[in-house]
Protein backbone atom coordinates (compact mmCIF):
# COMPACT_ATOMS: atom_id res chain seq x y z
CA UNK A 1 0.00 0.00 0.00
CA UNK A 2 1.19 3.03 -0.90
CA UNK A 3 1.06 4.90 2.43
CA UNK A 4 2.12 8.92 0.76
CA UNK A 5 -1.18 8.23 -1.88
CA UNK A 6 -3.57 7.47 0.90
CA UNK A 7 -2.55 10.12 3.04
CA UNK A 8 -3.02 12.51 0.28
CA UNK A 9 -6.32 11.11 -0.99
CA UNK A 10 -7.46 13.25 1.73
CA UNK A 11 -9.98 10.53 3.66
CA UNK A 12 -8.13 11.57 6.91
CA UNK A 13 -8.67 14.44 7.06
CA UNK A 14 -12.81 13.64 6.06
CA UNK A 15 -12.05 11.32 8.99
CA UNK A 16 -11.13 13.67 11.60
CA UNK A 17 -13.98 16.08 10.17
CA UNK A 18 -16.61 13.31 11.05
CA UNK A 19 -18.25 13.55 7.27
CA UNK A 20 -17.20 9.80 6.70
CA UNK A 21 -19.68 6.55 6.95
CA UNK A 22 -19.31 3.85 9.66
CA UNK A 23 -17.38 1.26 6.75
CA UNK A 24 -15.08 4.15 6.14
CA UNK A 25 -14.22 4.96 9.74
CA UNK A 26 -13.68 1.51 10.34
CA UNK A 27 -11.43 1.21 7.84
CA UNK A 28 -9.25 4.03 8.09
CA UNK A 29 -8.67 3.36 11.82
CA UNK A 30 -7.78 -0.69 10.69
CA UNK A 31 -5.49 1.07 7.94
CA UNK A 32 -3.73 3.57 10.89
CA UNK A 33 -3.19 0.84 13.27
CA UNK A 34 -1.32 -1.58 10.63
CA UNK A 35 0.90 1.77 9.56
CA UNK A 36 2.53 3.80 11.90
CA UNK A 37 2.86 6.89 9.22
CA UNK A 38 -0.83 7.16 8.57
CA UNK A 39 -1.51 6.89 12.24
CA UNK A 40 0.91 9.33 13.34
CA UNK A 41 -0.61 11.41 10.56
CA UNK A 42 -3.98 11.21 11.76
CA UNK A 43 -2.94 12.08 15.19
CA UNK A 44 -1.71 15.50 13.48
CA UNK A 45 -4.86 16.18 11.40
CA UNK A 46 -7.10 15.52 14.54
CA UNK A 47 -4.87 17.53 16.94
CA UNK A 48 -4.31 20.39 14.47
CA UNK A 49 -8.08 20.73 13.94
CA UNK A 50 -8.54 20.70 17.89
CA UNK A 51 -6.32 23.39 17.93
CA UNK A 52 -8.03 25.46 15.90
CA UNK A 53 -11.63 24.96 17.76
CA UNK A 54 -9.36 25.49 21.26
CA UNK A 55 -8.04 28.73 19.67
CA UNK A 56 -11.77 29.90 18.89
CA UNK A 57 -13.03 29.19 22.48
CA UNK A 58 -15.51 32.00 24.25
CA UNK A 59 -16.23 32.17 27.74
CA UNK A 60 -19.98 31.61 27.90
CA UNK A 61 -21.68 33.93 29.36
CA UNK A 62 -21.63 33.89 33.27
CA UNK A 63 -25.61 33.09 34.03
CA UNK A 64 -25.24 30.46 30.94
CA UNK A 65 -23.45 27.74 33.61
CA UNK A 66 -26.29 27.57 36.22
CA UNK A 67 -28.63 27.08 33.22
CA UNK A 68 -26.70 24.69 31.57
CA UNK A 69 -26.04 22.68 34.67
CA UNK A 70 -29.64 22.93 35.84
CA UNK A 71 -30.79 21.64 32.65
CA UNK A 72 -28.53 19.15 32.57
CA UNK A 73 -29.11 17.87 36.20
CA UNK A 74 -33.13 17.74 35.19
CA UNK A 75 -32.51 15.91 31.69
CA UNK A 76 -29.95 13.41 34.16
CA UNK A 77 -32.46 12.47 36.79
CA UNK A 78 -35.40 12.10 34.53
CA UNK A 79 -33.32 9.37 32.74
CA UNK A 80 -32.61 7.76 36.07
CA UNK A 81 -35.45 6.67 37.44
CA UNK A 82 -36.58 3.71 34.61
CA UNK A 83 -32.69 2.76 34.95
CA UNK A 84 -34.23 -1.27 34.47
CA UNK A 85 -35.45 -1.06 31.07
CA UNK A 86 -34.28 2.83 29.73
CA UNK A 87 -30.85 3.00 31.10
CA UNK A 88 -29.91 -0.38 29.85
CA UNK A 89 -31.32 -0.11 26.67
CA UNK A 90 -29.96 3.54 26.71
CA UNK A 91 -26.24 1.58 27.26
CA UNK A 92 -26.35 -1.23 25.39
CA UNK A 93 -26.99 0.40 22.35
CA UNK A 94 -23.90 3.07 22.56
CA UNK A 95 -21.78 -0.10 23.72
CA UNK A 96 -22.95 -2.22 20.86
CA UNK A 97 -22.46 0.60 18.49
CA UNK A 98 -19.05 1.33 20.08
CA UNK A 99 -17.99 -1.70 19.15
CA UNK A 100 -18.76 -1.91 15.77
CA UNK A 101 -18.42 2.00 14.51
CA UNK A 102 -15.01 3.56 15.61
CA UNK A 103 -15.64 6.52 16.80
CA UNK A 104 -18.19 7.48 19.66
CA UNK A 105 -19.28 10.44 17.31
CA UNK A 106 -20.58 8.51 14.74
CA UNK A 107 -24.13 8.02 13.44
CA UNK A 108 -25.20 5.56 15.47
CA UNK A 109 -24.51 6.64 19.18
CA UNK A 110 -26.38 10.09 18.44
CA UNK A 111 -29.18 7.81 17.61
CA UNK A 112 -29.07 6.66 20.83
CA UNK A 113 -29.51 10.31 22.50
CA UNK A 114 -31.84 11.36 20.02
CA UNK A 115 -34.60 9.46 22.12
CA UNK A 116 -33.31 11.17 24.90
CA UNK A 117 -32.94 14.51 23.46
CA UNK A 118 -36.35 15.64 23.73
CA UNK A 119 -36.79 15.31 27.38
CA UNK A 120 -33.36 17.19 28.11
CA UNK A 121 -34.09 19.58 24.79
CA UNK A 122 -37.11 20.42 26.01
CA UNK A 123 -36.65 21.26 29.16
CA UNK A 124 -35.90 24.59 27.87
CA UNK A 125 -38.59 24.63 25.95
CA UNK A 126 -40.85 23.68 29.00
CA UNK A 127 -39.82 25.79 30.60
CA UNK A 128 -40.63 28.48 27.90
CA UNK A 129 -44.20 26.63 27.74
CA UNK A 130 -44.63 27.10 31.49
CA UNK A 131 -43.45 30.78 31.60
CA UNK A 132 -46.12 30.89 28.59
CA UNK A 133 -48.95 29.49 30.76
CA UNK A 134 -47.97 31.46 33.79
CA UNK A 135 -48.09 35.28 31.44
CA UNK A 136 -51.09 33.68 29.71
CA UNK A 137 -53.48 33.16 32.97
CA UNK A 138 -51.52 36.61 34.27
CA UNK A 139 -53.18 38.23 31.52
CA UNK A 140 -56.31 36.43 31.78
CA UNK A 141 -56.30 37.76 35.35
CA UNK A 142 -55.08 41.39 33.89
CA UNK A 143 -58.30 41.05 31.56
CA UNK A 144 -60.47 39.54 33.99
CA UNK A 145 -59.87 42.09 36.18
CA UNK A 146 -60.27 45.24 34.03
CA UNK A 147 -63.30 44.03 32.13
CA UNK A 148 -65.24 43.97 35.73
CA UNK A 149 -63.80 47.33 36.37
CA UNK A 150 -65.24 48.32 33.01
CA UNK A 151 -68.29 46.54 34.02
CA UNK A 152 -68.60 48.63 37.06
CA UNK A 153 -68.18 52.13 35.13
CA UNK A 154 -70.43 51.31 33.01
CA UNK A 155 -73.16 50.24 35.68
CA UNK A 156 -72.08 53.39 37.63
CA UNK A 157 -72.49 55.73 34.36
CA UNK A 158 -75.67 54.23 33.65
CA UNK A 159 -76.66 55.16 37.26
CA UNK A 160 -75.28 58.86 36.42
CA UNK A 161 -77.09 59.03 33.08
CA UNK A 162 -80.68 57.64 34.76
CA UNK A 163 -80.22 60.17 37.69
CA UNK A 164 -79.22 63.26 35.49
CA UNK A 165 -81.92 62.57 33.06
CA UNK A 166 -84.51 62.23 36.39
CA UNK A 167 -83.25 65.74 37.12
CA UNK A 168 -83.59 66.92 34.05
CA UNK A 169 -87.20 65.70 33.72
CA UNK A 170 -87.65 66.86 37.28
CA UNK A 171 -85.91 70.14 36.45
CA UNK A 172 -87.95 70.38 32.95
CA UNK A 173 -91.49 69.51 35.10
CA UNK A 174 -90.74 72.17 37.35
CA UNK A 175 -89.64 74.48 35.18
CA UNK A 176 -92.88 74.03 32.81
CA UNK A 177 -95.00 74.74 35.97
CA UNK A 178 -93.48 78.01 36.79
CA UNK A 179 -93.98 78.92 32.94
CA UNK A 180 -97.11 77.99 33.31
CA UNK A 181 -97.94 79.88 36.74
CA UNK A 182 -96.04 83.17 35.21
CA UNK A 183 -98.49 82.93 32.38
CA UNK A 184 -101.29 82.61 34.70
CA UNK A 185 -99.92 86.10 36.64
CA UNK A 186 -98.95 87.74 33.29
CA UNK A 187 -102.10 86.85 31.86
CA UNK A 188 -104.88 90.07 32.10
CA UNK A 189 -107.36 87.26 31.94
CA UNK A 190 -106.53 86.28 35.69
CA UNK A 191 -108.14 88.71 37.90
CA UNK A 192 -105.93 88.58 41.39
CA UNK A 193 -108.14 88.63 44.53
CA UNK A 194 -106.44 88.99 47.58
CA UNK A 195 -107.86 87.34 50.79
CA UNK A 196 -106.63 88.94 54.39
CA UNK A 197 -106.48 87.19 57.46
CA UNK A 198 -109.41 87.49 59.55
CA UNK A 199 -108.71 88.47 63.42
CA UNK A 200 -108.30 85.29 64.37
CA UNK A 201 -104.90 85.29 62.03
CA UNK A 202 -104.10 89.12 60.87
CA UNK A 203 -100.87 88.25 59.24
CA UNK A 204 -102.64 85.70 56.80
CA UNK A 205 -102.25 86.46 53.38
CA UNK A 206 -103.56 84.84 50.45
CA UNK A 207 -104.11 86.07 46.50
CA UNK A 208 -106.68 84.10 44.53
CA UNK A 209 -106.04 84.37 40.64
CA UNK A 210 -109.34 84.29 39.13
CA UNK A 211 -110.19 83.67 35.27
CA UNK A 212 -113.88 84.29 34.65
CA UNK A 213 -114.00 83.13 30.95
CA UNK A 214 -112.09 79.83 31.30
CA UNK A 215 -112.87 79.28 35.26
CA UNK A 216 -109.53 78.98 35.98
CA UNK A 217 -108.49 79.33 39.91
CA UNK A 218 -105.02 79.34 40.41
CA UNK A 219 -104.12 79.83 44.50
CA UNK A 220 -100.95 81.71 45.79
CA UNK A 221 -100.31 81.88 49.43
CA UNK A 222 -97.93 84.56 51.09
CA UNK A 223 -98.60 83.59 54.82
CA UNK A 224 -100.60 81.41 56.09
CA UNK A 225 -100.28 80.32 60.11
CA UNK A 226 -98.77 76.34 60.20
CA UNK A 227 -101.43 73.48 60.42
CA UNK A 228 -102.10 71.76 63.59
CA UNK A 229 -101.70 67.61 62.91
CA UNK A 230 -104.28 66.20 60.22
CA UNK A 231 -105.29 69.58 59.16
CA UNK A 232 -105.40 70.88 55.42
CA UNK A 233 -106.44 74.55 53.87
CA UNK A 234 -109.94 74.20 51.75
CA UNK A 235 -110.29 76.68 49.64
CA UNK A 236 -114.22 78.33 49.11
CA UNK A 237 -115.91 80.16 46.07
CA UNK A 238 -118.75 82.25 47.44
CA UNK A 239 -121.17 82.34 44.71
CA UNK A 240 -124.13 84.17 46.07
CA UNK A 241 -123.59 83.74 49.68
CA UNK A 242 -123.04 79.86 49.35
CA UNK A 243 -119.77 78.38 49.83
CA UNK A 244 -119.02 76.01 47.09
CA UNK A 245 -115.42 73.52 47.30
CA UNK A 246 -112.92 74.87 45.44
CA UNK A 247 -110.29 71.73 46.21
CA UNK A 248 -107.80 71.09 49.28
CA UNK A 249 -104.42 73.18 49.20
CA UNK A 250 -100.86 70.92 48.94
CA UNK A 251 -98.54 71.70 51.71
CA UNK A 252 -96.40 73.04 49.39
CA UNK A 253 -98.89 75.70 48.32
CA UNK A 254 -99.75 76.38 51.87
CA UNK A 255 -96.03 76.30 52.99
CA UNK A 256 -95.80 79.21 49.54
CA UNK A 257 -93.69 77.14 47.63
CA UNK A 258 -95.64 77.58 44.31
CA UNK A 259 -98.77 78.60 42.90
CA UNK A 260 -101.54 75.87 42.55
CA UNK A 261 -104.10 75.32 39.98
CA UNK A 262 -107.35 74.86 41.35
CA UNK A 263 -110.95 73.12 40.93
CA UNK A 264 -112.72 75.04 37.84
CA UNK A 265 -115.80 77.82 39.33
CA UNK A 266 -117.91 78.74 37.02
CA UNK A 267 -119.02 82.08 39.68
CA UNK A 268 -117.83 83.45 42.20
CA UNK A 269 -117.85 86.74 44.18
CA UNK A 270 -115.29 86.01 46.99
CA UNK A 271 -112.94 83.52 48.14
CA UNK A 272 -111.93 82.12 51.60
CA UNK A 273 -109.83 79.84 53.09
CA UNK A 274 -110.72 77.41 56.08
CA UNK A 275 -108.70 74.83 58.35
CA UNK A 276 -110.47 71.37 57.57
CA UNK A 277 -109.75 67.57 58.39
CA UNK A 278 -107.46 65.92 55.47
CA UNK A 279 -109.34 65.66 52.57
CA UNK A 280 -112.06 68.29 53.00
CA UNK A 281 -115.02 68.56 53.85
CA UNK A 282 -118.83 69.46 52.05
CA UNK A 283 -119.48 72.70 53.88
CA UNK A 284 -116.85 74.95 55.83
CA UNK A 285 -116.21 75.52 59.58
CA UNK A 286 -116.19 79.10 59.68
CA UNK A 287 -115.03 78.96 63.42
CA UNK A 288 -111.78 77.94 61.19
CA UNK A 289 -111.84 80.96 58.43
CA UNK A 290 -108.19 82.10 57.97
CA UNK A 291 -108.67 84.78 54.92
CA UNK A 292 -111.41 85.48 52.50
CA UNK A 293 -111.51 88.37 49.86
CA UNK A 294 -113.99 89.83 47.83
CA UNK A 295 -113.75 89.79 44.15
CA UNK B 1 17.49 13.71 44.12
CA UNK B 2 14.65 14.49 42.31
CA UNK B 3 10.83 12.86 42.95
CA UNK B 4 10.23 10.09 40.81
CA UNK B 5 6.70 10.64 39.98
CA UNK B 6 7.80 14.60 38.86
CA UNK B 7 4.84 15.61 36.88
CA UNK B 8 5.06 17.48 33.86
CA UNK B 9 1.99 19.82 33.18
CA UNK B 10 1.22 18.00 30.18
CA UNK B 11 0.93 14.77 32.20
CA UNK B 12 -0.83 16.56 35.19
CA UNK B 13 -3.48 17.53 32.17
CA UNK B 14 -3.51 14.02 30.85
CA UNK B 15 -4.02 12.58 34.49
CA UNK B 16 -6.79 15.11 34.98
CA UNK B 17 -8.48 14.02 31.78
CA UNK B 18 -8.44 10.25 32.80
CA UNK B 19 -10.05 11.28 36.00
CA UNK B 20 -12.80 13.07 34.84
CA UNK B 21 -13.40 10.45 32.15
CA UNK B 22 -13.52 7.90 35.14
CA UNK B 23 -15.94 9.83 37.10
CA UNK B 24 -18.12 10.73 33.85
CA UNK B 25 -18.54 6.88 33.48
CA UNK B 26 -19.45 6.18 37.12
CA UNK B 27 -22.40 8.89 36.38
CA UNK B 28 -20.48 10.94 38.57
CA UNK B 29 -22.77 14.09 38.68
CA UNK B 30 -20.09 16.42 40.41
CA UNK B 31 -18.18 15.63 37.41
CA UNK B 32 -20.43 17.60 35.53
CA UNK B 33 -19.53 20.99 36.60
CA UNK B 34 -15.90 20.26 36.70
CA UNK B 35 -16.33 19.07 32.85
CA UNK B 36 -18.16 22.37 32.20
CA UNK B 37 -15.56 24.84 33.94
CA UNK B 38 -12.85 23.10 31.94
CA UNK B 39 -14.66 22.50 28.05
CA UNK B 40 -17.40 25.14 28.06
CA UNK B 41 -15.71 27.58 26.28
CA UNK B 42 -13.85 26.05 24.21
CA UNK B 43 -17.32 24.26 22.97
CA UNK B 44 -19.41 27.34 22.95
CA UNK B 45 -16.86 29.02 21.29
CA UNK B 46 -16.84 26.56 18.39
CA UNK B 47 -21.12 26.56 18.94
CA UNK B 48 -21.26 30.20 18.45
CA UNK B 49 -19.10 30.31 15.35
CA UNK B 50 -21.08 27.94 13.47
CA UNK B 51 -24.31 28.98 14.71
CA UNK B 52 -23.88 32.97 14.72
CA UNK B 53 -26.45 33.55 17.54
CA UNK B 54 -25.62 34.13 20.83
CA UNK B 55 -29.02 32.65 22.09
CA UNK B 56 -28.77 29.89 19.88
CA UNK B 57 -25.50 28.81 20.93
CA UNK B 58 -26.19 28.70 24.07
CA UNK B 59 -29.45 26.50 23.35
CA UNK B 60 -27.20 24.29 21.85
CA UNK B 61 -24.30 24.29 24.52
CA UNK B 62 -26.79 23.21 27.17
CA UNK B 63 -28.05 20.27 24.52
CA UNK B 64 -24.81 19.36 23.86
CA UNK B 65 -24.24 19.13 27.54
CA UNK B 66 -27.08 16.77 28.23
CA UNK B 67 -25.89 14.88 24.51
CA UNK B 68 -22.51 14.25 26.15
CA UNK B 69 -24.57 12.87 29.48
CA UNK B 70 -26.12 10.28 27.98
CA UNK B 71 -24.03 9.11 24.97
CA UNK B 72 -21.08 9.28 27.43
CA UNK B 73 -21.10 5.11 28.01
CA UNK B 74 -20.25 5.18 23.89
CA UNK B 75 -17.25 7.73 24.50
CA UNK B 76 -13.94 5.44 23.93
CA UNK B 77 -10.83 6.55 25.53
CA UNK B 78 -8.52 4.26 23.43
CA UNK B 79 -9.70 5.91 19.93
CA UNK B 80 -9.55 10.04 20.89
CA UNK B 81 -9.21 12.69 23.69
CA UNK B 82 -12.30 13.27 25.01
CA UNK B 83 -11.62 16.98 23.64
CA UNK B 84 -11.89 15.89 20.51
CA UNK B 85 -15.32 14.02 21.12
CA UNK B 86 -17.02 16.54 23.03
CA UNK B 87 -16.01 19.10 20.56
CA UNK B 88 -17.32 16.66 17.53
CA UNK B 89 -21.12 16.30 19.42
CA UNK B 90 -20.85 20.15 20.06
CA UNK B 91 -20.23 20.64 16.74
CA UNK B 92 -22.21 18.26 14.92
CA UNK B 93 -25.40 19.38 17.08
CA UNK B 94 -24.83 22.53 16.26
CA UNK B 95 -24.33 22.28 12.22
CA UNK B 96 -27.57 19.94 12.43
CA UNK B 97 -29.03 23.10 14.04
CA UNK B 98 -28.15 25.81 11.28
CA UNK B 99 -29.37 22.78 8.70
CA UNK B 100 -32.49 22.10 10.62
CA UNK B 101 -35.65 23.65 8.08
CA UNK B 102 -36.46 25.72 11.78
CA UNK B 103 -33.51 27.33 12.10
CA UNK B 104 -32.88 28.46 8.04
CA UNK B 105 -36.60 29.71 8.19
CA UNK B 106 -35.90 31.99 11.42
CA UNK B 107 -32.84 32.99 9.69
CA UNK B 108 -34.30 33.82 6.46
CA UNK B 109 -34.08 37.64 8.11
CA UNK B 110 -30.83 37.52 8.26
CA UNK B 111 -29.35 38.82 4.19
CA UNK B 112 -25.60 36.86 4.39
CA UNK B 113 -25.86 33.38 3.03
CA UNK B 114 -24.54 30.45 5.49
CA UNK B 115 -22.05 29.94 3.86
CA UNK B 116 -21.09 33.50 2.75
CA UNK B 117 -20.96 34.62 6.57
CA UNK B 118 -18.69 31.40 7.25
CA UNK B 119 -16.14 32.90 4.59
CA UNK B 120 -16.21 36.13 6.77
CA UNK B 121 -12.96 36.58 9.00
CA UNK B 122 -13.97 35.52 12.87
CA UNK B 123 -13.74 38.37 14.79
CA UNK B 124 -10.23 38.16 16.94
CA UNK B 125 -10.84 36.30 20.88
CA UNK B 126 -8.18 36.53 23.46
CA UNK B 127 -6.92 33.21 24.70
CA UNK B 128 -3.39 34.45 26.27
CA UNK B 129 -3.13 30.72 27.41
CA UNK B 130 -3.82 29.21 23.40
CA UNK B 131 -2.35 29.67 20.39
CA UNK B 132 -4.27 33.05 19.49
CA UNK B 133 -6.54 32.80 17.07
CA UNK B 134 -5.25 35.53 14.72
CA UNK B 135 -1.19 33.83 15.22
CA UNK B 136 -3.75 30.44 13.68
CA UNK B 137 -5.21 32.51 10.85
CA UNK B 138 -1.76 34.31 10.82
CA UNK B 139 -0.24 31.42 9.47
CA UNK B 140 -3.38 30.59 7.27
CA UNK B 141 -3.57 31.93 3.48
CA UNK B 142 -7.26 32.87 2.84
CA UNK B 143 -7.90 30.50 0.48
CA UNK B 144 -6.92 27.94 3.18
CA UNK B 145 -8.53 29.39 5.55
CA UNK B 146 -11.45 29.47 3.83
CA UNK B 147 -11.64 25.82 3.04
CA UNK B 148 -10.84 25.29 7.08
CA UNK B 149 -13.71 27.03 8.05
CA UNK B 150 -16.60 25.57 5.57
CA UNK B 151 -15.32 22.44 6.50
CA UNK B 152 -14.43 22.38 10.20
CA UNK B 153 -17.78 25.11 11.17
CA UNK B 154 -19.80 25.03 7.89
CA UNK B 155 -19.92 20.75 8.03
CA UNK B 156 -19.12 20.40 4.52
CA UNK B 157 -17.48 17.93 2.98
CA UNK B 158 -14.56 18.63 0.52
CA UNK B 159 -16.91 17.77 -2.59
CA UNK B 160 -19.90 20.07 -1.26
CA UNK B 161 -16.95 23.09 -0.78
CA UNK B 162 -15.41 22.05 -4.20
CA UNK B 163 -19.28 22.87 -5.61
CA UNK B 164 -19.82 25.57 -3.24
CA UNK B 165 -16.34 27.32 -4.05
CA UNK B 166 -16.44 26.20 -7.99
CA UNK B 167 -13.33 24.54 -7.81
CA UNK B 168 -11.58 20.90 -8.54
CA UNK B 169 -12.06 18.44 -6.01
CA UNK B 170 -8.59 18.11 -6.44
CA UNK B 171 -7.38 21.33 -5.08
CA UNK B 172 -10.24 21.38 -2.44
CA UNK B 173 -7.87 18.70 -0.86
CA UNK B 174 -4.71 19.68 -1.08
CA UNK B 175 -5.94 22.90 0.52
CA UNK B 176 -7.58 21.31 3.15
CA UNK B 177 -4.66 19.21 3.53
CA UNK B 178 -2.06 22.21 3.53
CA UNK B 179 -4.04 23.80 5.85
CA UNK B 180 -4.84 21.58 8.15
CA UNK B 181 -0.60 20.67 8.46
CA UNK B 182 -0.29 24.43 9.18
CA UNK B 183 -2.42 23.83 11.95
CA UNK B 184 -1.21 20.71 13.48
CA UNK B 185 1.97 22.47 13.09
CA UNK B 186 1.20 25.49 15.00
CA UNK B 187 0.11 22.67 18.00
CA UNK B 188 2.83 20.86 18.00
Amino acid sequence: MDTQEYIESGILEEYALGVLSEVERANVERIAREHLVINQELKDIIAGLDGYAQAHALPPPPALRERVLEAWQQAAREMAPPQKAAATAAEALPRMVASSAPMPEAAAPREAVVRQMPAAANAGRRWMIAASVALLLLSALGNYLLYSRLKETEANLQVAQTEQSRYAATQKAALNERDQQLAVLRNEAFQPVDLKGTPKAPDALARVYYNARTKAVYVDVRNLPALPEGKQYQLWALDNGQPVDAGMLANATAAGDSIQQMKNIASAQAFALTVEDIGGVVSPTMSTLTVVGNI
Amino acid sequence: MLPVSASTPESVALENEVLLVQRLRDRDEGAMTIFYDKYSAALYGVILRIVKKEETAEDVLQEAMVKIWHAFPSYDASKGRLFTWVMNVSRNLAIDKIRSRQYRVSSRTQPIEESAALRQAAEPSFRPEHIGLQEMTRQLNPDQRQIVDLLYFGGFTQSEVAEELNLPLGTVKTRARAAIKVLSKLIR
